[in-house]
């Protein structure tokens, strides 16, 4: 295939560092699938609680890393509050069990609406806003949530915490639970991008005005991803509820998505593999290594920021370029 | 109202209101020049508190030398994030391309995250408390009670406010500056140094910041997180005042100080840090240009 | 009936009258040639017309319908396609995926999307870059790509804004004869153009604007001769 421009201008084109965008996300979509496989082998090797309940914490992580990439790196929005919905979807659930009775069954399908609803309303109200800006009312967002929570005493007990009953009385439960979870909301993603809506969503992401140009209604596909990434983050959050028995006020701190955001951003932001990929990495690595030192934070703010400057495909990136290096094609 | 309560909220408002002008004005001009915020600002603040407590306490130089000095590593912290980090921005050599907003975003966050893991890992996570300035702990003027050490640090953060309003104001790079932010194509067009600009400018705000950490280190102990109250409450001074304006930034914080003054007593004392985050929400929402800020164009 | 009604346009910036009572009527097939020396107002036409920028007075009817206060994407939905001065594509997504956004957004299916967007590809030569990013496009690929965003579905009445301005002789040409085919189909075009050359060649009709109003709208020929357009572009009454 000739590089050569049809203007015969002679500029000659750098090599696609995109092949069809719906096959690339398919060999995302696959490698994401093995990736799943092989932690649904991890038990077979592991039995330590401890271990598996770390692996457990990843696969949360992994699912507000997934659902920060929908609104982040599919849409271009970048909210400061994904752990927030997390903290929302996990008090949504803890009230209404403590005090309305509710199963948690039903309190953690309640926290997926609630997060949602007002995820797509926070989305409504911050439509106008860009980068810094949306960052900013993200971020107030979120700490005064987080203050409210942290405050309001006679109702979530504050930093004490809210008990909350578990579901299983095994960690494995718990581990094929939280698979399972990730591995339907990562197949929901895949369809959701191969369907029109993912062009929709990158196409805001490109460029917001062309794409209403070009008839795309973009309040409402900025909202939905918003109100999905919300409800995503609210079902993961509720879920962890039930798992630590306790939520407190720390689930919503910025602290947390700086996590996230490292996750995905490490992994390869805009991509289906990354956050998977990216929440693994940062959270077993920082268990493992907590007893011999204790470095992991800096080094994976590091690069964060290294990969930011260099990187913008993550891990999952440089995979890719170590793959194509070695195919003489 | 008691009279005598009233005056001193307010006097007391004012005060914190001058430290947190110190913050704002950096990150004011930061975006002012870059359009972008700065995401690591409150680490600029929790290093001058630290340089300004350890050159203070471990190396035992006295406190007058020790403030300077807080302001020079501020500003050394400033310069090399600029260098590294920002400066590709504008060359374009960023994998990010066309993206530059949400690179800033990221880049400083995870500085953010950087530099509070770093310290705490390097120096500790317990609080350092700074030496005071003055050693006299009870002044009275008039109705107002209040310490040596922050009616010192007041009168030393009002000289440092009005040098920096009056540099930006008529001085060669003052101008330079503010007229690289009202047009940067242009700026450079005419023969500015648009990056010695933002060198400047993140050089500025880094000192100003890290000073600001310094005179509040004997109250507000350094910590490795120490940083992350003030950096919001700036984001928020910022807003108000209207990114890029200087004097907006100052009346902002001074505003904001007062009501928070105020807000603690009869509102409540619990939520005294969200006042600043509603006014915010609500300025983003309807009035995103701040009370001084210019509206930008979009099509 | 007219395709385009025009009425009464008033557009101002603070004390500066941008648009000053614009009217005139664009019937279906026509090919208008929007003229005018720099600042007289034609690209916030083109806003108002595209919805872009909301008009201080007067009334624009398409297909006898109103216009008031509809979106951009909205009057993409009704035919109205603007194309814009700096091109604007999504820069990650390749040269496939950019098409498609518009012909799904539009109402087509996915198969009815892929080919027509095949068929573009291969009417404006963008074959060969088809799977790159837009981003790593020439610049004169990526108007040619935008002006394909354009007619995935043939629009009521297409605004293009300044399309050759710049651009390679070869890619004036594939646009040229672009233009020449649909507009023999019958597609209503209203050209803002500087290049007198393609004006005269392309439209039987030209308007020209000067300081907002418009000073000229009569057959082309005539518009050029007319000494008041010439006075504008001379500087004689400029802005």
């Amino acid at each position: 295939m000739s590089n050569q421009s049809a203007s015969g201008s002679g500029e000659v084109a750098k090599p696609s560092s995109s092949k069809l965008s719906t096959a690339k996300t398919e060999i995302e979509f696959r490698v994401a699938l093995i990736v799943l496989a092989i932690v649904a082998l991890i038990p077979a090797i592991v039995s330590n609680p401890y271990w598996l309940g770390v692996m457990v914490v990843s696969m949360y992580f992994a699912i507000l890393a997934g659902a920060w990439n929908l609104l982040a790196g599919y849409t271009g929005q970048f909210s400061l509050a994904p752990a927030t919905f997390a903290m929302i979807g996990a008090y949504s659930t803890g009230l209404l069990g403590t005090y309305f009775g509710v199963p948690p069954l039903l309190g953690i399908l309640a926290a997926i609406l609630v997060a949602g609803l007002i995820g797509l309303v926070l989305g409504r109200i911050v439509l106008r806003l860009k980068g810094p800006y949306l960052a900013l009312t993200t971020l107030s967002f979120a700490e005064i949530l987080r203050l409210i929570a942290s405050n309001s005493i006679n109702i979530t007990r504050g930093d004490l915490g809210l008990g909350v009953p578990g579901l299983f009385s095994s960690r494995i439960g718990w581990y094929y639970l939280f698979l399972g979870v990730l591995a339907v909301l990562l197949i929901a993603l895949y369809a959701l991008l191969r369907s029109k809506a993912g062009l929709f969503l990158q196409a805001i992401r490109d460029d917001e005005v062309a794409a209403a140009r070009s008839g795309v209604d973009v309040v409402f596909w900025k909202s939905a991803a918003f109100a999905l990434s919300a409800a995503a983050s609210g079902f993961a959050g509720a879920l962890y509820a039930h798992f630590a028995e306790l939520v407190t006020p720390e689930l919503g701190l910025i602290g947390q998505t700086g996590l996230i955001v490292s996750m995905t951003v490490i992994g390869g932001i805009g991509t289906l593999v990354g956050p998977i990929v990216g929440a693994f990495l940062v959270y077993v690595l920082s268990e493992w290594l907590r007893d011999v030192g204790g470095y992991q934070l800096v080094v994976f703010a590091l690069l964060v920021i290294i990969f930011a400057r260099f990187f913008r495909d993550g891990l999952w990136g440089i995979a890719r370029f170590i793959m194509r290096r070695r195919r003489p094609a | 109202m008691n009279v005598a309560l009233a005056v001193d909220l307010a006097v007391n408002g004012l005060i914190t209101g001058l430290f947190y002008a110190l913050m704002a004005i950096g990150l004011s001009l930061i975006f002012g020049i870059l359009r972008i915020v700065n995401f690591a600002h409150g680490e600029f603040y929790m290093v001058g508190a630290y340089a300004y407590t350890l050159i203070a306490l471990a190396v035992g130089l006295p406190v007058w030398i020790s403030l300077p000095v807080a302001f020079l590593v501020g500003a050394a912290f400033g310069w090399t994030t600029e260098r590294l980090l920002m400066r590709p921005l504008y060359a374009g050599y960023t994998s990010w391309g066309l993206m530059r907003d949400e690179y800033a975003v990221i880049v400083t966050f995870g500085l953010s995250l950087f530099l509070i893991n770093l310290v705490d890992k390097v120096i500790g996570p317990y609080a350092y408390r700074g030496p005071t300035l003055v050693d006299v702990s009870r002044i009275t003027l008039g109705p107002i009670l209040i310490s040596g050490h922050r009616l010192t640090a007041a009168i030393i953060a009002i000289v440092v406010i009005a040098i920096t309003a009056a540099l930006m104001k008529w001085s060669f790079w003052g101008k330079q500056i503010r007229a690289v932010a009202q047009n940067r194509l242009g700026a450079s067009l005419a023969g500015i140094d648009t990056a010695r600009a933002s060198s400047i400018v993140f050089m500025l705000s880094g000192g100003l910041a890290a000073f600001a950490g310094a005179l509040l280190s004997p109250v507000i102990n350094a910590s490795p997180d120490v940083g992350a109250f003030p950096a919001i409450k700036s984001y928020i001074i910022v807003v108000l005042g209207g990114m890029g304006s200087v004097p907006g930034s100052i009346i902002a914080s001074l505003a904001l100080g007062v009501i928070e003054s105020f807000g603690a007593v009869y509102l409540s004392y619990d939520y005294r840090d969200a006042f600043g985050l509603g006014l915010l929400m609500l300025f983003l929402l309807f009035r995103p240009q701040g009370l001084f800020g210019e509206k930008g164009r979009e099509v | 009936m007219s395709l385009l009604s025009v009425r009464g346009i008033v557009k101002r910036y603070g004390g500066l009258t941008a648009v000053d009572s614009v009217t005139f009527e664009v019937a279906p097939g026509e090919l208008v040639g929007l003229i005018g020396p720099n600042g007289s107002g034609k690209t916030t036409l083109l806003n108002i017309l595209s919805g872009h920028a909301d008009p201080n007075a007067g009334e624009i009817l398409l297909d006898g319908k109103s216009c008031h206060g509809l979106k951009p994407e909205q009057l993409a939905h009704r035919g109205v396609m603007r194309m814009f001065q700096l091109t604007r594509v999504f820069r990650r997504m390749n040269v496939v995926d950019n098409l498609l956004v518009a012909g799904r957004a539009l109402g087509l299916g996915a198969a009815a999307a892929t080919a027509q967007a095949n068929a573009l590809i291969e009417e404006l030569r963008l074959g060969v870059v088809r799977d790159l990013d837009a981003g790593q496009l020439s610049g004169g690929q990526m108007k040619l790509l935008e002006f394909g965003l354009c007619f995935m579905v043939p629009p009521r009445v297409a605004l293009l804004d300044e399309p050759f301005a710049a651009v390679h002789p070869t890619m004036k040409e594939i646009m040229g004869a672009f233009i020449r085919s649909r507009h023999e189909s019958g597609q209503t075009f209203i050209l803002v153009s500087h290049d007198m050359p393609v004006v005269v060649e392309l439209c039987h009709r030209a308007i020209c604007m000067n300081a907002g109003a418009v000073i000229a709208d009569a057959p082309t020929r005539d518009v050029l001769s007319n000494t008041r357009v010439i006075e504008a572009y001379l500087g004689g009454h400029a802005a």
